[in-house]
């Protein structure tokens, strides 16, 4: 498919500030870009703030991106964009171990603490979905009532069943891979006759050894007896497009972003940096929906234009404008000023930076909940020898998991979590293959045939198993603002604070030693190690575990059904403000053990619909 | 119209093995170009050349998908299939050859030839031609019988013959006789896909159009326009924005483009060897091995196609995946000068018939 329209042609500000937009978004990540395109595509003019740069749009630009990847010393998860000192990211490198009571100021997400965390976003066009690893797991039904079911978290205004037609638009706008088959566990139900567009990614042979080993285990928890089962992972990468979606009129992949011909963007190639960049656009990220946005003519892009604040008529609490800083060079601090109008105002950035933005404007939400109930899931990682070479290192980095203990009645006690199987080796936790690179040359004087055969025994072996562990809502948790930590732009820094309770930790504990006997039944030599040293340390009944981020940031503007109690209705529509919908992640009051990005986009669309009648019924 | 020149579904069968050869015949030119660019430059370039490389193997699978409807069997093993080069295409243009050789203005224009639309004047006129013998380095299949070849002007002309044929053929035999193929042998769109067309299963006169129409349209454009009735540019006017520059963009005319830049740098590009032959390395070099390496390797990944287009059509996606070692076998030869050949580099030569014998 062609696009024809020259979508480096943006608007000017001084346009962008003449106009009255039916639609103002902020952020022009997977939800922003959702919203930007279902309300365009009914006809309404819709202006997108992007804090960051906007090349990604163009094929060359994109490459830019993937060359500065390649070259980058360090392959942190925004190692393919530019340090832009107007729009700073989290980088992981930043995170520090924090001596207590002393936060850590170096980076732009500033921590308190206690417990570090190295979760990062994007600010770019697209947003984090620019590098986030696309897998695309639906919510399971009973986590949208923890707390009357489990006494844990809170409930969620609406359930799984009113999401469901959202979750099949988010797998069409996304280009979700999996098989029903295989989805179908802990209550998760599709319509009859339902297909993912596409076919799953073929599963690894790394996924088949472990299925075979785990083939009939069980385990027992608080009294139920749960078998351990390798499922695929859904994932929003091109596959094999499946002929019998939408009954049988099937499915047609979306290829690379570009106004000129590239077609590009193919299936996925096991290329294997999904994170932070996929080589050939095989991956689903939000620049996809917005070159659809931007085709209709009627939404204008204004990036590099960072929101500043957020203006309240002080009678209506209505929203009337939002006051932006837009900068050409990504180290000068010179920039220019100006407000933009619209009808209905959508921030759409994440989870922390849509509080930010709130916290900014002094709007801490009648409810006092802005910024409060961060979450985000909490990594474990083990990772072991498998006795025999087992394709370490053909990607994509997961193509299945372990989903059975995602849900049920040990939930009042303890986390649930899902496991991953990483095809990508030991990387995350150990930095392999550098590693082992490093000591076969450096310390074991190998090389030619010797270090050939070396690697292949040290990496081709490698098993990595992430597990992913809830993180309930918890209103200690939390962003906020400090005018002491401000960016170049003057605009004020996120500040963290973070701990894991025992909920979670006892969750973790169960997960190290599932991990355990996982490795013992494979007959898996176990390596996993835990340095106190390290940031994201955590001692719990005596042993310890490092903790990882996961980039889901979630929680601090949970939805809710009343105004006292949370920040946005069911439609992410504000409580206090009329005309303003707080989007994303933040809205969710629980994550429950799916990456936040499906669920996030299924709620963007639930949203859309809701805008496009308050702008009719106002007509 | 009266013009048709295929009456008899063997003739037709003759023509979509020809089709499938002249498909295949544009792959080994335009990868040849397309690898010897120095990896991470000439962007533009790279990816026009590739997208039309991935159609073209679009294009061999709906050749493939109509001869099977049809009842043949593609073969992409016989002895003549890949042509030697400098070549005539297939389809009987006997007014240019194509070479293997880097990318380049000349190649450019060679590729322009091949993708070329059909000049208004040329429609309706005799095509086949009476020859005492045929053209050097014509291929066979060009032939329609002893003393006489086809000779179509254009790519899109020989494919409008084998669409009337269809009909033709459909008119005189009905259409259960004529598309008789075994349907299990369609290889459909979970098979291949990239932003350009997909894959048509053909099992009828119906898609059996619609086929011929992708192939056609997607080179040379709709009437010669420049981009087709999905919005997308036509190879020939892909490639014309390398030598002028500038991308095509909706309300063009032909020649001007008014979209943005197209950055060319002939000079960053391996200087390879025109239509390399393996006597042109020496006996017992790596360069020989490595050369020789990659036909048999090539003369195997034709053998899985042959599979696939064979009732096996998943092997297409492995298929796919071989593509990328046939990428770095190639890379690997155009990266190393021949020795004695004051510093042009090698390349894969694709001489394919002498595999056996070299192996």
């Amino acid at each position: 498919m062609s696009h024809t329209h020259s979508r480096h042609s943006q608007i000017d500000h001084a346009s962008a500030a003449a106009t009255m937009y039916d639609v103002v978004v902020v952020g022009s990540g997977v939800a922003g870009s959702i919203i930007a395109n279902e309300l365009s595509r009914k006809g309404y003019s819709v202006l997108v703030l992007e804090a960051g740069p906007g090349n990604g749009m163009t094929i060359r630009g994109y490459e830019t991106d993937l060359s500065r990847f390649y070259g980058a010393a360090s392959k942190d998860n925004n190692a393919a964009y530019a340090e832009n000192l107007n729009a700073p990211m989290p980088r992981s490198y930043e995170t520090r171990k924090l001596p207590p009571g002393q936060p850590n100021t170096s980076g732009y997400l500033v921590q308190n603490g206690p417990l570090e965390i190295d979760s990062t976003y994007a600010r770019v066009v697209g947003g984090t979905t620019r590098h986030f690893e696309a897998k695309a797991l639906r919510m399971l039904p009973e986590d949208f009532d923890m707390r009357t079911r489990y006494g844990q978290g809170l409930d969620w205004p609406i359930d799984y069943r009113k999401l469901e037609p959202y979750y099949r638009k988010a797998e069409l706008e996304m280009g979700v891979s999996a098989d029903v088959e295989d989805q179908g566990y802990l209550g998760i139900s599709f319509e009859p006759d339902y297909v993912y567009p596409m076919r799953k990614i073929p599963v690894s042979y790394l996924d088949q050894l472990i299925a075979r080993g785990l083939n009939g285990a069980t385990v027992t928890l608080e009294g139920e007896r749960y078998p351990l089962v390798v499922r695929s992972t859904p994932q929003a990468r091109n596959g094999i497009p499946n002929p019998g979606y939408n009954r049988g009129k099937g499915y047609v992949p979306t290829g690379a972003v570009d106004p000129h011909q590239a077609e590009m963007g193919q299936r996925c190639q096991g290329n294997n940096n999904c994170v932070p960049i996929c080589p050939v656009q095989a991956k689903y990220d939000a620049r996809r929906t917005l070159a659809k946005a931007i085709d209709t003519g009627r939404v204008d892009l204004l990036t590099q234009t960072v929101a500043s604040r957020v203006l309240v008529d002080p009678v209506s609490r209505r929203v009337t404008g939002i006051e932006y800083k837009a900068y050409q060079d990504f180290t000068s601090s010179e920039h220019t000023t100006g407000t933009v109008r619209g009808n209905v105002f959508v921030l759409a950035c994440n989870a922390v930076e849509n509080a930010r933005l709130m916290l900014a404007s002094d709007l801490p939400g009648s409810s006092g909940l802005v910024g409060r109930n961060l979450m985000d899931h909490a990594y474990l990682l083990t990772w072991a020898l498998m006795p025999e070479v087992a394709g370490t290192m053909r990607g994509t980095p997961c193509t299945s998991g372990i989903e059975d203990l995602r849900g049920g009645g040990f939930r009042r006690k303890q986390a649930a979590f899902r496991a991953s199987i990483h095809n990508d080796g030991w990387g995350w936790a150990t930095d392999s293959p550098y590693t082992e690179l490093f000591r076969l040359v450096d310390d074991q004087n190998k090389f030619g045939r010797a270090l050939q055969r070396g690697l292949v025994d040290r990496i081709s072996r490698q098993l990595l198993l992430d597990f992913m562990v809830e993180v309930p809502p918890d209103s200690g948790n939390r962003i906020t603002v400090d005018p002491r930590y401000r960016d170049q732009l003057g605009n004020l820094k996120p500040v963290l604070s973070y701990a894991l309770n025992d909920y979670v930790l006892d969750g973790v504990a169960f997960a190290r030693r599932l991990s355990r006997r996982i490795y013992q039944r494979l007959g898996a030599e176990d390596h996993s190690a835990y340095d106190p040293l390290q940031y994201g340390w955590v001692s719990h009944e005596g042993q310890g575990y490092v903790i990882r981020g996961g980039n889901h940031w979630a929680g601090t503007h949970v939805m809710g059904t009343e105004a006292k109690s949370s920040v946005v209705d069911f439609r992410q529509r504000s409580w206090d403000h009329a005309n303003l919908y707080l989007t994303g992640a933040g809205s969710m009051p629980t994550i429950g053990t799916s990456n936040t990005t499906l669920t996030l986009a299924a709620l963007s669309f639930l949203s859309a619909e809701h805008i496009a009648q308050e702008l009719k019924s106002q007509a | 119209m009266s013009l048709t020149r295929i009456t008899s579904v063997e003739e037709l069968q003759r023509h979509l093995h020809a089709a499938m050869q002249l498909e295949h015949a544009t792959i080994p030119p335009y990868l040849t170009a397309l690898y010897s660019i120095h990896p991470g430059t000439n962007g533009e370039a790279y990816r026009i050349i590739r997208a039309v490389v991935v159609e073209e193997m679009l294009h061999l699978t709906l050749a493939a998908n109509i001869l099977n409807a049809v009842g043949g069997k593609p073969d992409l093993t016989t002895p003549d299939f890949v042509p030697e080069y400098p070549a005539y295409l297939p389809d009987g243009e006997t007014d240019f050859q194509v070479d293997l050789q880097r990318f380049s203005k000349a190649a450019i224009e060679t590729f322009l030839k091949i993708e070329r639309p059909a000049p208004a004047e040329a429609a309706g006129k005799p095509r086949v031609v009476k020859r005492r013998k045929p053209a050097k380095g014509a291929l066979r299949a060009s032939r329609v019988a002893d003393n006489s070849e086809e000779h179509f002007y254009s790519i899109g002309e020989f494919y409008a013959d084998i669409g009337n044929g269809l009909t033709a053929l459909q008119e005189k035999l009905g259409a259960k006789a004529l598309f008789a193929g075994d349907r299990a042998k369609q290889v459909g769109p979970e098979y291949y896909y990239s932003g350009g067309g997909e894959i048509i299963p053909v099992t009828d006169l119906a898609s059996a159009h619609a086929a011929i129409r992708l192939i056609s349209e997607q080179g040379e454009g709709i009437g010669g326009g420049i981009f087709d009735y999905e919005n997308e540019i036509s190879h020939y006017y892909r490639f014309e924005q390398l030598t002028l520059g500038r991308f095509y963009q909706k309300g063009d005319t032909p020649g001007q483009p008014t979209g943005g830049v197209v950055d060319v740098d002939w000079n960053a590009v391996y200087p390879v060897k025109t239509n390399p032959r393996l006597a042109d390395y020496n006996k017992d070099s790596e360069l020989r091995a490595t050369a020789a390496d990659f036909n048999a390797y090539y003369k195997r990944f034709l053998e899985m196609l042959t599979r696939c287009y064979d009732g096996q059509p998943q092997l297409l996606i492995e298929a796919v995946g071989e593509m990328f070692r046939i990428k770095e076998m190639a890379c690997q030869l155009m990266r190393n000068p021949i020795a004695g050949a004051g510093g042009e580099h090698a390349a894969p030569t694709f001489e394919i018939a002498s595999v056996a014998v070299e192996v």
